[in-house]
This record gives structure tokens, sequence and C-alpha cells, in this order.
């Protein structure tokens, strides 16, 4: 089928047919579901939140939701892999090519980052006795962001323009030379409007954690999830804007003329440099949160203070500057020389000394413990062994000499799937289990959650151990299929299967979510004997959910209180000024300018850019003459005269 | 309440300093680029390419504007309307002086040959100084609404406000030396 559109030619895949179909009826349906249920009002109220843990769950939902966009490319990748020369509907060359382009970057950018970033929203201003953010406004501007960048990417696909260069974006592929279509423009735009939501975000946490912890707790009595939030903000500042200057020169490549990185002169090895500059910070910055979640989770459901706190923290800390230290190892055959390969190995594989204290910390916390499998402990205990292995994968690639043998095959695939799915989806499955009562005053179930919990795990490890022995056997990543004589058709055969597996995990999880609003099983403020103060505030956290700022004055807070006070936990004397909540159209309304900038840019309407240019300069105009410390200030003063 | 605008501007303080952080970590990127690419600059050298007139006039415009602004908020300290009024004009004039001049300077690159495309020294000199520029331009566009807030909102959020802009302005002026420093000065001097 041939559309046009904006004086391009549209061609149409019987598959993004379907999916346009698909996109229509649910549409419909969810506009009358919502229309039957009067839920209109709520819908409104989340749109124009600034409170932390709404935003929270706007990230959770828009995180599920895209799991499950990125999930079914991976079952397609998976079904077209499942066979030597198969020829699975229209997934093949190209196609395939964008597949596992989309997935990548929506798994990375879209699934893992906001499934993060909604918990910390949810759970970090809680677990440090804040009244919200420090910029509710802002923390609104941020999701939006996010969002506006994420219906980019997603809506590439269904304008037939998927992005096709790989979630790594190598030049020269990803110039317009060989790749002109849309397809990366989408990602170019996608990622850079998303990744300023994600530098916001950060800057809020950690304004946040820095100023708005209650009275006592010093920075070494916080949990650790707020201090992997912490740690986790500054690489983001830091990795971050590296990408943002990434991508704003390979837009120049793309969309006016220059060629940084090809050519004659151009240098695609900079990309690579640049990309990876972020982007091994990047998988960090997805790891960390999950370990401080983790951390919280092992010592509330072992009734145990966590083991060697201190040397958490310090451990954190160094993963976090090694993190920028060991970009090369994504580079070993690119050939920069021994002396920088032998470098970049022997800090890679220093990382895993701390790493390899926090686990055992895990263990020691797990020690003589009184321990309880509820489900966010079951994804933790799952957690471990299934990380190690990734860690295990990860010092093996970092010996540069071997890498040569592993790199681009489907070896890497398998580490990078144990470290990220073993890490960080099973921590944000921990994390929404653990803090759902905080969200909605309700418990999912547990029996629907074990399911899950083992259904998600044995399918993990179906999936992706067989992946190491088929790229130890030479598969390459990223091909769209093999031959009978390749000598890995068993363990895609089984791979595939284990898919599956993880998808009837992923949809137990979903059901559980619904079943659980059916028939609410009502959360106590407390539900799983916490030690941490979000245990302390009704459940749903309130809008303000400190009626007096609790004093800290150990780790722990509120296990201290329940040992030693009956429960109640000291009142602080003093306490500083809340952030000030509004509920604005304003954030959404910018998170749809900047798609709409976005989309007049890809397709190249000038008169388009430069109308909505001007309107969201204009929004920075209006945000500056209704801003509401302004409006209190004038407030204040009128109430002063009289 | 004054504890109230001390506690939030303190949270906006500290915050936009780290927006800050995050624009130097841009800058520095494209800094890379630049000395990268430079090297082996032909056809045109940067030796050809830059004149030492227009980048002193335009420093002189730029780096003075970072004193006037500081008055400015002197002024916005003692609550002295007129003089803020005063300094703000003057810093938002240098401003556009400045702005005048650097795009005088990329037009007669322009007709002299020296486009975006021509080479990758030069491309990677037009993002840097473009991008900088861009950060002028907003911060003018910034002044002026301070200009029409100035009469019409207490003055203690007005100073706060008035405070983080000449956060942003003196950054921008920062990165400023850095061009100078690192970007003119090697093939002029
Ligand atoms: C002990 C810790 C780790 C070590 C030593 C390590 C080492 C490595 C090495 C050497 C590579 C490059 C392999 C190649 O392309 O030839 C790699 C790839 C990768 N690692 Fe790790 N890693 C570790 C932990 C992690 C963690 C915690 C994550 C994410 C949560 C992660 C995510 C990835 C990803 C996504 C890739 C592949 C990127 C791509 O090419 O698309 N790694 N790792
Ligand atoms: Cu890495």
């Amino acid at each position: 089928m041939i559309a046009d559109l904006f004086g391009r030619k549209f061609y149409m895949a019987s598959d993004t047919i379907g999916a346009w179909v698909m996109l229509t009826l649910t549409a419909i349906l969810g506009i009358i579901l919502i229309t039957r249920a009067k839920k209109w009002p709520i819908i409104r109220e989340y749109a124009t939140t600034t409170h932390h843990r709404k935003i929270g769950v706007l990230y959770l939902l828009s995180a599920t939701l895209f799991f499950m966009r990125a999930g079914i490319e991976a079952l397609i990748i998976r079904i077209q892999l499942a066979f030597p020369d198969n020829n699975f509907w229209v997934f093949q060359g190209e196609k395939f090519n964008e597949a596992f382009t989309t997935h990548g970057t929506i798994m990375i950018f879209f699934v893992a980052m906001p499934l993060l970033i909604g918990l910390m929203n949810v759970a970090v201003p809680l677990q440090i006795g804040a009244q919200d953010m420090a910029f509710p406004y802002l923390n609104a501007v941020s999701f939006w962001l996010f969002l506006a960048g994420a219906l980019l990417v997603n809506m590439s696909f269904f304008m037939t323009a998927s992005p096709n260069a790989g979630w790594t974006l190598y030049a020269p592929l990803s110039t317009d030379t060989y790749t002109p279509s849309a397809g990366n423009d989408y990602y170019i735009f996608g990622i850079q409007v998303s990744g300023i939501g994600t530098i916001l975000a950060a800057i809020n946490m950690i304004v946040t954690i820095v100023r708005h912890r209650a009275p006592g707790m010093t920075l070494m009595k916080m949990p650790l999830f707020p201090w992997s939030t912490l740690i986790t903000s500054f690489l983001i500042l830091i990795a971050f804007p590296v990408l943002t200057i990434a991508l704003y020169i390979l837009m120049f490549d793309r969309f006016f003329g220059t060629s940084f990185f090809s050519g004659p002169e151009g240098d695609p090895i900079y990309w690579q440099h640049l990309f990876w500059i972020f982007g091994h910070p990047e998988v960090y910055i997805i790891i960390l949160p999950a370990f401080g979640i983790f951390s919280d989770i092992i010592s509330t459901f072992s009734k145990k203070r966590v083991f060697g706190y201190g040397s958490m923290v310090v451990a954190l800390a160094i993963i976090g500057l090694l993190g920028f230290m060991v970009w090369v190892h994504h580079m070993f055959t690119v050939g920069l020389g021994a002396l920088v390969n032998t470098f970049f190995a022997v800090t890679t594989m220093l990382i895993a000394v701390p790493t390899g204290i926090k686990i055992f910390n895990w263990l020691f916390t797990m020690r003589k413990g009184v321990i309880r499998f509820s489900t966010p402990m079951l994804f933790a205990a799952g957690f471990i062994p299934t990380f190690v292995m990734g860690g295990v994968t990860g010092v093996m690639l970092s010996a540069a000499a071997a890498d040569l043998q592993y790199h681009d095959t489907y070896f890497v695939v398998a580490h990078f799937h144990y470290v990220i799915i073993g890490g960080t989806v099973l921590g944000a499955f921990a994390g929404i289990y653990y803090w759902f009562p905080k969200m909605f005053g309700i418990t999912l179930n547990e029996t629907l959650g074990k399911l899950h919990f083992w259904l998600f795990l044995i399918g993990f490890h179906i999936t992706f151990f067989p992946q190491h022995f088929a790229g130890l056997n030479g598969m390459p990543r990223r091909v769209y299929t093999y031959t009978a004589e390749d000598n890995v058709f068993v363990f895609n055969f089984v791979s595939t299967l284990g898919a599956f597996l993880m998808g009837i995990g992923t949809a137990v999880f979903v059901w559980n979510i619904y079943k659980s609003f059916k028939k609410p099983q009502k959360a106590g403020d407390d539900p799983w004997n916490g030690r941490t103060l979000e245990w302390s505030v009704p459940s749903p956290a309130p809008e303000h959910p400190f009626e007096n700022t609790p004093q800290v004055v150990s780790h722990d807070p509120v296990w201290e209180a329940k040992l030693h006070r009956d429960g109640e936990l000291p009142k602080a004397s003093e306490s500083r000024t809340a952030p000030i909540d509004v509920v604005s159209w304003q954030p959404v309304m910018l998170g749809s300018l900047m798609l709409f900038f976005s989309l007049a840019f890809i397709y190249h309407v000038t008169w388009l850019q430069v109308t909505l240019g001007i309107a969201v300069l204009g929004f920075f105009v209006v945000r500056a003459l209704t801003d509401e410390h302004t409006k209190k200030a004038k407030e204040d003063q009128a109430h002063d005269n009289v | 309440m004054t504890t109230y605008n001390q506690d939030l501007q303190g949270d906006k303080k500290l915050g936009f300093v780290l927006y800050l952080v995050g624009e130097l970590v841009m800058f520095a990127t494209l800094f890379a680029t630049f000395f990268i690419f430079v090297q082996d600059a032909i056809d045109p050298t940067p030796t050809e390419v830059f004149e030492a007139r227009t980048v002193i006039i335009s420093s002189v415009f730029l780096l003075s504007s970072s004193g006037t602004i500081h008055f400015a908020e002197k002024a916005a300290e003692i609550q002295n309307r007129k003089g803020i009024a005063i300094w703000l004009a003057a810093t938002v004039l240098l401003g556009l002086a400045f702005m005048g001049v650097e795009i005088h300077e990329f037009r007669t690159y322009y007709h002299e040959g020296f486009t975006l495309t021509q080479n990758i020294f030069l491309s990677s000199f037009y993002i840097l100084v473009g991008l900088h520029a861009a950060h002028v331009l907003f911060g003018i566009g910034w002044m002026l609404l301070l200009a029409i807030q100035l009469n019409s909102i207490p003055s203690s959020i007005y100073g706060d406000k008035q405070k983080i802009f000449s956060y942003y302005w003196h950054f921008v002026d920062v990165i400023w030396i850095f061009i100078i420093v690192f970007v003119y000065a090697p093939y002029l001097i």
C-alpha cells in the first residue's frame, strides 16, 4: 500500500497495516472503556499532576506499555531465528534490522530508564522524609519530555520509517548516505527529547536528596536506594550531555551536510567513542538503582540491617567512577593498539571488585536473617545468581584478546541480557511489588506474583543461557538467519521456546495488576514490616505524606522506632519549606510541542519548524510569567499588606 | 516568610548550578570535537579564516556584560529598581552588540567561502561557536522577560530570578573565554 504525506511516499507492509488496525481498535476500545467507567477525571488528574507519586506511576505505566511493544518485537525476532533459513512473515533483511534496533532502543531508553526513574519518583522522597520532589513542576516536564521522545521512537514504525542502525547507531551506517530514510531521524529526535527530560529528572533527584532529607538523616544514615539514586543521577548528569552532543553532531551530518562521521575527512570511530563514553555509564545508570532496590528489599525481608552499609556506599561510588573509565571495552576490535586495550581491559576487570563486594554484602545480609520469601524477595533471590553469571561473562569479555573472538557474537547478547534483565528488570519487578502499596494502597496478588517470578526467571535462563553457546559457535549478533550447517540451530530453537515462557510470565504480571485492582486487597501502611521512612506514611502516599517531619536518629528509623519507641517516630522541632506543587497543563503541552517540533524536523517542513520553534520559546515566556513561586510571593505580599 | 524564600531559592540555585554542569559537559564535548578535527584542517586552515579584530571587539562586549550584570545584581540586593533597570539594559545592549559582531563575522566568513560544510574544522567551529551564540541570544530574551517583570513582581522574588539569570550569563561568558583561549588564540597569535 502507498500513501502520500508531506510530499513523501509511504509504503506500507502488511505488518504495519496490521499494527495500525490494532492501534485504532485499541484506541477506540480504550476511549469506550474510559468513558463507560467515567474515568476521564482521573486521566485529567494525572495529565496535570506534579505530584511525585503520580508522576512515578506515569513513568511505570508507560514503561510497561513500551515493555510490551519491545517484548513483542523480541518474540518476532526469536520466531525469525527459531529455524535455519527461516522466512517469518516480512521480518527478514531490512525489516529485521529495524526490529532489533527499535527493540534495543526502546528497552534501554523507554523501559529500563522509566522503570527506574518511576520507582525513584515513588519511593525516594518518601524514604528520605521529603514532602515531594524538590521541583514538582520540573518533574512533570521531565516526564512529558520523556514520553514525547518515547512516542517519537515508537511511532516511527507506524510511519514505516523505523530506525535501523542498531541502538548504538554506528556511523557511517547511521549517516544519510547509507540510511537516507527518516528512521534514524526518529531515533535522533526521540532520544534527544527524552534525554533532556532525563537530565532534568537527574537534577531534580540530586537537589531532592541533597536538600530535602528529614532532619537528622545524614548521608550515611540514608537508605541505599536513595544512595544509588544520587550516584546514578550524577552519572546521568555527566553521561547524557555527551549523548546530547553526539546526537547533535549526527543531526548536522544528516540534516545540514556536514561529514563529521563519514567521508574522507570524517571519522566514524569518533562516533563510537562519543557513544560509548555515554553508553557504558548508561549501563551503570540502569543497574545501580536496581542494586539500591535489592539492598533495601533484602534487608527488609531478612529482618536485618544491610551488611556492610559503608562498603555498599563506597562500592556504589567506585562503580560510578570506574564506569567512566572503561568505554573502550566496547571497541577492543577497532584496533586502538595494545596499550589502550590493556588499560581498558584492566579498568574493566577492576569493576568486578566493588560489584563482588556488593554481592557478598547481600549474601551476608541474608545470612542468619529471618528470611521471608514474599514476591519482592523472590526476585531479589533470583537476581543474585543470575547477575553473577552476567558479571562472569563480563569479566571474560574484558580480556581484550579473548574479546576479539566474542565481540559481536551472541555471547555478548547473552552477557548483556544477563546483567540487564537479571539486574535491572528483576530489580524493577521487585520494586514494583514492594512499593505497589505506596502507589495504590493495595498489594499485588502473591500467588500470581510467584507464578510470574518463576515463569519469567526460568524462561529467562532458557532463552539466554543457550545464546552463550550459539555465540561461541560463531553466530554473529544482528543477523536475520543462519544455515543448518552453522551448528547453532538447537541453541536458537531452545532460546525461542524460552522467550515465549518469558512472554507468558510477563502476561501473568499484567494479569496480576488487572486482578489486583478488580479484587483489591487493602494494604496497611506497613505491609512488609518495613524499616525505612516510607512505611511510616499512609498507603497510598498522600500529597503531603509527612504530617510531622520525623527526626531521624538512626539507620532504618522505622525499625528502630518499632523496637524502642512503640512505633512512634520522634518529631523534628523544625522543618524546611515544602516544594510547591501545582496543577498545570503546561508540562503536557510542552511535551506535545516538542513532539511536533521534532516531526517538523524529521520531515523537513521548514515553516513548521519555525512556527513550532517560536512556540517552544513562547513556552518559556508563559512559564516565567505564571510560575508558582511568583504567585506565592505575590499572595504573601498581598497578605502582608492587609 | 524569609525562610520560605531561602529554602526554595536554595533549591533553585543548586538545581541551576547542576544544570550548568550538564551544559559544561556538552560544551566540553564540542571543544573535544574541535580539537580533534582542527588538527588536519586544510583548505582553509584556521589561520586563513580567523580575524583578530572581530574577536577582540566581540569579546570586549561580551566580557564587559559580565560586569554590568554583576552591578544589576548588586542593585537588586539593595532593591534599587532604577539601578537594576539601567544595568540590565546595559547588559542587553552589550549582548546585542556581541551578537551583531558575531553575525557580521559569520557573514564575512560565509562570503569568503568558509561555510559550514567546507571542511570539518569549519563544521566543528560553527557548531561550537554557533551553540554559544544561541545561548547569548536566549540570554537576551531572558533579560527582556526579567525587564517585563521588574516592576510587576515582589522585589525579593525578582532578585531571586535575576540571580539565577546571572549564573547563566556568567557561565556563557566563561564558555566564551574558553572559546577565545582554545579556538581563536592559538591561530591568531
Ligand atoms: C562485571 C561487570 C561487567 C563487565 C566486566 C562487563 C564487560 C563488558 C564488555 C567487555 C562488553 C563488550 C563486549 C563486546 O562488545 O565485545 C560488554 C557489553 C555490554 N555490557 Fe557489560 N559488563 C559488565 C556489566 C554490565 C552491566 C551491569 C550492564 C548493564 C546493566 C552491562 C551491559 C552491557 C551491554 C548492554 C553490552 C553490549 C552493548 C552493545 O554492544 O550493544 N554490562 N560488557
Ligand atoms: Cu561497557
